[in-house]
């Protein structure tokens, strides 16, 4: 086989599992489209025969997905908030300090992400019940991503830390600055890009977060979009059309920023996002 | 002459690793003053801890006559120029220069006009609007000069700052910092590794060894009468040549242990048969005529650079001459070779220091 048919063939097997990986996006945004008797229609058409573009528009104000949306990004927004605050200044100091202790931190940090979402949430739900903070279930969502998303956060902007030169500090420091000064005039900036990709990740996270929104909000009223889309999705429901009309509005923002910032984001995760 | 810099009995640990040993030094106003020695010696600490980026174990550091041991480095009025240069990647060559003082608090007008001084005398005055990586590496390290010198500092601290630059460059900073240093009448630490740099820059240069001051003093003090075998074998290029020998009998000779009963005459007294380490620097030792020789060894390899001409004996240990002319000799002859007495160092074989 010389080179270029293998690489021929590399690319073909690639688009194929690209295809199979994508296809139920691709399936979402045709069935929302298609009518009720396309949708069941056997064999099943891969292009709407006569797509309903008003169902987006049906969709939205029926499911008072204004609403919904607006919760989801409140509580994404709040949540990266807290962890871009939090996380960065953790970060920072797990990068700058060797000890044992700072591996053992780590190590602990580590493990927070290991621990499902679903095992936290009933010893959260206690917890926070007991100090009263379900009576504003929003906050404890917030609260309950923010510790959930925190390890990944901090592990990633570590890394961008240590690509800071600890001599640019020293510079700074004998310039005139304090240790204060120092961090946020010289390393933050040279961070800056780290810190921003990893604030974008956990926010397409908590954007599209599902359990802990689920358990601990009751009121619909300040649910998320993701727990509006589960109660759509009755035992009996058959408006699938409908329901992939929900999803798309849902995820085409994300979607769209993803693809939009996905050569920042890659290298940014890959190369400490400096120079 | 009023002191500038002081280090009093100077301790610094890292856990349980001793880095600086009872330090003591003082530096006057207006002085260059070198710190060298091979690496992990404590010279790059002790200068840390001068601008306050290490805090010491024990002992005073003082700035003008001020207690600094617990002051941090923004309020010590030192400026530093650094290994890598430091030059903040995200600000221009004029933010990178107006930093100091925009810390210190002046106002950005005042401090755009004397950073394009300074430019003037840098050679920098077109470049202030770039950034740090468009910059060659000579351009760098102007900049983190100018930077150092934007400020009227108490002291300027130099860790290394020739060390990433190219042979023909370094030499030619080494002659424009010391300029510098003359026309400002600043006070100068500089840390190297390189002792020619030590030699020719520094007013005086403070030779350090685990941690210890081993000796201080003017250059040539060093290269003429070393303290002991670390100083002699570390200033001068190439490193002077140590040969064991033992004193003879009228204690006025020194026979060497090269196995052929070769005698050096010396000058001074010595006790007899005392075991002693010799010490020959390659420059001072000339090449004569057979009959003219103090000893003679078959030469095993001659280095020929154009002005001057290594030789190497083939011997253990190996001794190289210098000379300042073409070798005569071929690989495999005799090399005969003589010293002005007044030339030998002579250092204790136990002990290495200087008899």
């Amino acid at each position: 086989m010389t080179p270029t048919t293998r690489n021929t063939l590399l690319i073909a097997c690639g688009l194929v599992l690209a295809a199979i990986y994508l296809f139920p996006l691709y399936w979402m945004y045709v069935t929302a489209l298609k009518t009720s008797t396309a949708m069941f229609a056997a064999p099943p058409s891969f292009v709407p025969p006569n797509p309903q573009w008003d169902v987006f528009a049906g969709v939205w104000v029926e499911r008072h997905m204004a609403t919904y949306l607006k919760n989801s990004l409140i509580i994404a927004s709040c949540s990266v908030l807290f962890i871009a605050t939090l996380g960065s200044g953790c970060a920072y100091v797990l990068a700058r300090y060797r000890s044992v202790w700072v591996d053992v931190g780590l190590f602990l940090v580590l493990m927070l992400q290991v621990l499902p979402a679903s095992l936290m949430v009933t010893p959260i739900f206690v917890g926070f019940s007991q100090i009263g903070l379900l009576d504003y279930p929003r906050i404890a969502v917030i609260v309950a991503i923010t510790a959930k998303a925190m390890p990944f956060f901090v592990v990633l902007v570590r890394a961008t830390f240590m690509n800071v030169p600890a001599e640019l500090e020293e510079a700074a420091l004998v310039d005139g600055n304090s240790r204060f000064g120092a961090f946020f005039h010289i390393v933050l900036p040279l961070a800056r890009n780290g810190i921003l990709v990893s604030a974008l990740l956990i926010f397409m996270q908590a954007f599209g977060e599902f359990v802990y929104s689920k358990s601990l909000i009751q009121d619909v009223e300040l649910q998320p979009a993701s727990v509006g889309l589960s109660t759509f999705m009755g035992p009996n429901s058959v408006d699938w059309n409908r329901i992939m009309a929900y999803a798309s509005i849902y995820v085409t923002p994300i979607l769209a920023a993803f693809v939009l910032l996905q050569r920042k984001i890659v290298s940014g995760l890959t190369s400490g996002a400096l120079k | 002459m009023t002191t500038q810099i002081e280090f009093n009995a100077v301790e610094k640990y890292y856990g349980r690793y001793h880095a600086l040993k009872n330090v003591n030094l003082t530096i006057e106003k207006g002085e260059f003053v070198a710190l060298v020695g091979p690496s992990g010696c404590g010279k790059s600490t002790l200068l840390r801890t001068l601008a306050g980026l290490e805090k010491i174990t024990g002992g005073e550091v003082k700035i003008a006559g001020e207690l600094m041991n617990d002051m941090p480095p923004r309020r010590r009025d030192i400026a530093m120029v650094f290994q890598s240069y430091a030059l903040y990647p995200h600000m221009t060559v004029e933010e990178n220069l107006t930093y100091s003082l925009r810390t210190h608090g002046m106002k950005k007008k005042d401090a755009q006009e004397k950073a394009r001084e300074v430019a003037e005398t840098t050679g920098l005055s077109n470049l202030l609007e770039r950034y740090p990586r468009e910059l060659s590496g000579g351009q760098r390290q102007r900049v983190a000069m100018s930077r150092a010198i934007i400020r009227d500092p108490k002291a300027f601290l130099f860790d290394e700052p020739l060390s990433n630059l190219d042979a023909a460059l370094r030499v030619h900073m080494r002659k424009e910092i010391r300029t510098l240093h003359d026309r400002l009448g600043a006070t100068s630490v500089y840390v190297t590794h390189d002792q020619i740099e030590a030699m020719t820059m520094a007013d005086r240069v403070v030779l350090m060894k685990e941690g210890r001051i081993v000796q201080q003093g003017a250059p040539l003090e060093l290269y003429d009468s070393p303290a002991n075998q670390f100083v002699a074998g570390f200033i001068g290029s190439p490193a002077m040549n140590f040969l064991p020998a033992t004193v003879g009998d009228d204690g006025h000779s020194l026979k060497l242990e090269l196995g052929d009963g070769n005698v050096l005459p010396y000058p001074g007294e010595l006790e007899a048969g005392r075991k002693v380490t010799v010490g020959l620097r390659p420059e001072h030792l000339e090449l004569v005529s057979a009959d003219e020789a103090q000893f003679s060894l078959k030469l095993r390899i001659a280095e020929a650079t154009g002005a001057t001409t290594f030789l190497f004996t083939d011997s253990d240990p190996e001794i190289a001459v210098v000379i300042n002319d073409r070798a005569a000799v071929t690989p495999g002859e005799a090399l005969n070779m003589r010293i002005d007495p007044e030339q030998i160092h002579i250092f204790d074989r136990e002990t290495g220091v200087r008899l």
